[in-house]
């Protein structure tokens, strides 16, 4: 049979469908008037032969319906009417349908919203050329436990000719610029990069031109490239803003083009969003040689050669690292294992991520499950309500396949009408999600509604439709047909195949709900942990705010390149700081706790390698700590305990004696058998600077985040290791805003081109910590209270069905002397088999998924027996009480009125 | 009338590709025709007629177009398709070869066996 020849036939007949109907109508009249004409001929009267012709012809409408089914369009039709009829059923029960319709919305709503989000962030390739061949570049020593690690230039050199898997390489040097000639100084994020940055990445500015060769030099060139964000925050959007000069950290740039709005620097970021971008050879001033050993850049990207795999290029790189090793022994110690590896840039960037959003699509998912299984009970209900209708088709000779095709088509009819709902709700809602969507959460600005969005909601909507439609559809064909009419459709009680139909329904609805709540209270015990979490210090009271000291690419500019330079500046804040009326006390940090958790970031978390002073190199290979330059009123301003030995004081100072304090489980893991105090260690593989003496041990204090444990600190004085990056802390009992433009008049006092920023209590920092997992625990918690509610109507719903069904046969009951009791007893005993039946299944699929959620909890373990005694225990006194609610008004049934009635 | 044959099930569908393999005929011509070359001991229900010729063009045995009759009104004329032509041969091939069978088997007489 030639396919292709019916479709196009089929096709013209659906596009044309009008005209095969006035067609069929022109031959069939053709063919009787013929017909006539000849009967006249033989002699018959006109009217006896027109009356003749059409006895002959037969019955029209039977002919012209089987031409339909000829040419396959009849289904079609038939699907019409379904729709008719269905659409004409729901007019009839509005409030089934606005119950129906509402949570549908709902569902279909809320799936289709974290999708949007998940197809932005998860899915969508980055917004690159050819982006599935961009890699994150990371070398590691696996041999002493070190991932991602920095590298030098020869080795950014290696990738580029040596390993030939790239057509292109590009470090990033990420770093902190305060641009000055505004009105205010602001603190801006930029990266540095190879001048093929941009082309590697195939960006087209929107105005002016990117780096090409021409902006090649050994340190940074002159030139600077702006974001869209920056262009219309500093610029006013002006169009003249190509080759205007821009002043960072004292240098001046020259801008010569614009990025195109959606743009975004494809990697770890503080603030959000880089503003900055230069160019370099990243080898001259300020830059130290370019020698192995001067490992000075954070983190690469590369773009790899057309055709390579994955797997063929971490070959080739893995075998490059080898060879390396041979050939420099000094610069690779063999034990470190020194390697190369890649990861493809879109995992690199959403990788941390993914776990909290399968979480949350998967939660959506469970709820438009549970809102389907509601639905298709209500359906069951009106199905049973329907009997008489179905049986009087039946009678007069639809097929059962045709009647269950009609049943569905009306269920899909409702779940497309809910699925449109719930785009309409997910369009209307999803900025306002995005509003609460954690800030952590990369690629946001990408996210919208497009077409794969829809089609998911599309696939969803008549799922749910298949899911909620076929219950009723199979049972309507399964009706008994002399029953049925027999009885009138008025159901004398409960019959035994749809009652085990809707027990299926309400036990797989408590078991979702179950589900869903043992994943939001696994979730919301991490965070009540995190919240309860001691965090070494006493964060109520105390206020932050951050500068940057710049680093002009010219040293000789630099006012703040000697420690004693820094170490005045810090002293002049410090001093400036506790004059301002209501400051009890201030300090400085480099690193501001739980603020530092990304360790790409700028500012982020740096590990520093280190070495302890009676031991030997190799063992001193995997002393890694992070180091935090601290004023010596640090600990007092956040009431942090000192355990032993002594704090900082105004005398370690520069030329003096270097002194170190660290945590209690820092020292207990670098000198597990001795005493700290006493001992010395150094940072950097420089031997010829001066060992630091440990002075004092403190207790625990979170630095790194609440959920982050085991990173060794060690605390040095910020007067003899001075940093770029000022923290102040100041315990206050004023709140930050008002603090805010005291803080900045008394820092601008002593420099005019500083930038103060992210003026915050402390408190605001911890809560920041936590707005993730926060964000995630609200929505599960949210879903998993929702579908305890809708577990609870669908229980309701139920037994309240069961009663007035069975209403007649309680009053036989009690007239034959049940008591209440008994009665009562009957449909809570149902209601508590069920829900004791759906919560066990629920618990059996929890306890076997849960440890899915792992990575997203803290302190909890995955099978967290709090919580799996919690949820069954709630959600049971939940499905008791709905169920006690129609089971007393069984006891309530009148056995006069129960029994007349009927 | 009484000597008219009804139709055999599924012949109707042969009938109009051999109809319409002499030359282009509109719905009421096909059955004339039909009537004609049978010598009028053919029963078909004429309505029956329009289903089956639109599923042979459905199919791609025959095509229509519209055109004038002979009492100059519009009508829908059918003619055979190069498919309809071969499968018009492989149904008379398949025809006959069964009818000869058929006729064979009654032929048979005990002695045979």
């Amino acid at each position: 049979m030639n396919f292709l020849t019916r479709f196009l036939s089929w096709l013209k007949w659906m596009v044309k469908g009008q005209r095969l109907e006035s067609e069929m109508e022109t031959e069939v009249r053709f063919h009787i008037d013929s017909r006539a004409a000849d009967l006249v001929r033989k002699g018959l009267s006109q009217q006896e032969a027109m009356r003749q012709a059409r006895i002959e012809f037969g019955g029209i409408e039977s002919h012209k319906d089987a031409v339909r089914a000829s040419v396959g369009v009849r289904w079609w039709g038939e699907l019409g009417s379904d729709m008719r009829h269905g659409w004409r059923l729901l007019r009839k029960n509005p409030g089934f349908a606005a119950v129906a319709i509402l949570t549908l919305a709902l569902g279909v709503g809320a799936n289709t919203a974290i999708f949007s989000i998940v197809n932005a962030v998860l899915l969508r390739p980055l917004p690159f050329r050819d982006s599935d061949r961009l890699v994150r570049i990371y070398f590691n020593e696996p041999g002493v436990g070190l991932r991602d690690i920095p590298f030098s230039n020869p080795e950014m050199d290696d990738l580029q000719t040596r390993a030939g898997v790239f057509e292109d390489v590009t470090p990033i040097f990420e770093g902190s610029e305060n641009m000055t000639g505004a009105k205010q100084p602001e603190r801006l994020e930029a990266v540095n990069g190879s001048f093929s940055y941009f082309s590697m990445l195939g960006v087209t500015p929107q105005l002016g031109r990117l780096f090409g060769p021409q902006d090649f030099v050994p340190g940074f060139a002159s030139t600077a490239v702006i974001s869209d964000g920056l262009w219309r925050r500093a610029y006013g959007a002006d169009p003249n803003v190509v080759g205007r000069t821009l002043m960072l950290d004292t240098d001046p740039f020259t801008i010569i083009g614009v990025l195109p709005r959606g743009f975004r620097h494809p990697g770890p970021t503080v603030s959000g969003d880089v503003d900055v971008f230069g160019a370099g050879g990243l080898t001259g001033d300020p830059f130290p040689p370019p020698i192995r050993s001067n490992r000075v850049l954070g983190s690469g990207i590369g773009r790899l050669k057309p055709g390579l795999t994955l797997a063929q290029a971490q070959a080739r790189l893995t075998a490059m690292a080898a060879e390396l090793r041979h050939d420099f022994p000094t610069d690779y110690p063999p034990q470190a294992q020194w390697t190369v590896e890649i990861q493809p840039l879109q995992e690199t960037l959403v990788g941390n991520v993914r776990p909290m959003l399968l979480v949350l699509l998967g939660a959506v998912i469970l709820i438009v499950f549970i809102v389907s299984l509601n639905i298709a009970n209500l359906l069951l209900a009106r199905a049973s309500g329907r009997q008489q209708e179905m049986a009087v088709r039946l009678a007069l000779g639809a097929s059962r396949g045709r009647m269950v095709r009609q049943m569905l088509t009306e269920s899909i009819l409702l779940s497309l009408i809910g699925g449109a709902a719930g785009i309409l709700t997910a369009v209307g809602t999803l900025s306002f999600i995005l509003r609460f969507m954690p800030s952590n959460v990369p690629r946001l600005n990408e996210v919208r509604i497009d077409w794969v969005v829809l089609a998911f909601a599309l696939l969803v909507s008549i799922l749910t439709g298949l899911v909620f439609g076929l219950a009723p559809a199979l049972h309507s064909a399964k009706v008994a047909l002399s029953s049925a009419i027999r009885e009138g459709g008025r159901g004398s009680g409960y019959s035994t195949a749809t009652g085990r139909l809707r027990d299926v329904l309400i036990v797989s609805e408590l078991a979702f709900a179950v589900i869903l709540m043992a994943g939001a209270g696994l979730l919301l015990r991490t965070l009540r942990d995190l919240l309860q979490e001691n965090p070494g210090f006493h964060p109520t009271q105390v206020v932050t705010a951050n500068t940057w000291l710049g680093v002009p690419n010219d040293p000789k500019t630099d006012p703040y390149l000697s420690i004693p330079g820094m170490a005045n500046f810090d002293r002049e804040v410090l001093r400036r700081m506790k004059a301002i009326p209501g400051v009890e006390i201030a300090a400085i940090t480099s690193s501001l706790p739980t603020t530092n958790s990304n360790p790409d970031a700028v500012g982020g978390l740096r590990i520093e390698r280190f070495a302890i002073e009676d031991r030997t190199v190799e063992s001193s290979q995997d002393l890694r700590a992070e180091r935090i330059r601290i004023s010596p009123d640090y600990f007092k301003v956040l009431q942090a305990t000192l355990i032993r030995g002594r704090s900082f004081t105004e005398g370690d100072e520069d030329g003096k004696q270097p002194v170190a304090i660290v945590d209690e489980s820092t020292a207990r893991k670098f000198w597990p058998t001795h005493d700290p105090l006493g001992r010395q260690v150094r940072f950097g593989r420089d031997p010829a600077k001066p060992w630091t003496t440990v002075v004092g041990i403190i207790k625990d204090i979170k630095s790194d985040g609440l959920d982050i444990d085991g990173v060794p600190h060690i605390y040095v004085s910020t007067y003899q290791d001075p940093s770029k990056q000022v923290n102040v802390v100041l315990r206050t009992s004023l709140p930050a805003p008002q603090l805010e433009p005291q803080i900045r008049r008394e820092i601008q006092s002593i420099d005019p081109g500083l930038p103060v920023f992210n003026v915050v209590s402390m408190d605001d920092i911890l809560d920041r910590s936590l707005a993730s997992r926060r964000f995630s625990a609200d929505l599960v918690g949210g879903f998993a209270g929702l579908a305890v509610l809708l577990a609870s109507i669908g229980i309701y719903g139920l037994l309240a069905y069961m009663v007035s069904q069975r209403s007649r046969e309680i009053g036989i009951r009690m007239a034959l002397g049940a008591g209440r009791g008994g009665v009562l007893k009957l449909f809570l005993q149902k209601g508590i088999v069920l829900a004791g039946l759906g919560i066990v299944a629920g618990m059996v699929v929890s306890a076997s998924t849960a440890s899915l959620m792992g990575s997203l909890l803290y302190g909890v373990r995955p099978h967290d027996p709090a919580v799996f005694v919690i949820v069954p225990v709630l959600l049971f006194a939940v499905a008791v009480l709905a169920s006690y609610l129609p089971a007393r008004r069984a006891t309530k049934v009148d056995p006069m009125i129960a029994l007349r009635e009927a | 009338m009484g000597k008219q044959i009804d139709l055999l099930q599924g012949t109707l569908d042969m009938l109009i590709l051999k109809a319409v393999s002499l030359g282009p005929l509109h719905g009421y011509g096909v059955l004339l025709r039909i009537q004609q070359i049978s010598g009028e001991q053919l029963e078909i229900q004429q309505g029956s007629l329009y289903p089956a010729l639109y599923r042979l063009e459905h199919q791609g045995w025959i095509s229509s177009e519209w055109g004038e009759s002979d009492n100059n009104r519009k009508a829908k004329f059918y003619s055979l398709t190069a498919a309809g032509r071969r499968q018009l041969h492989s149904e008379t091939e398949k025809w006959n070869r069964m009818a000869s069978l058929i006729a064979s088997i009654l032929r048979t007489t005990p002695e045979q066996i």
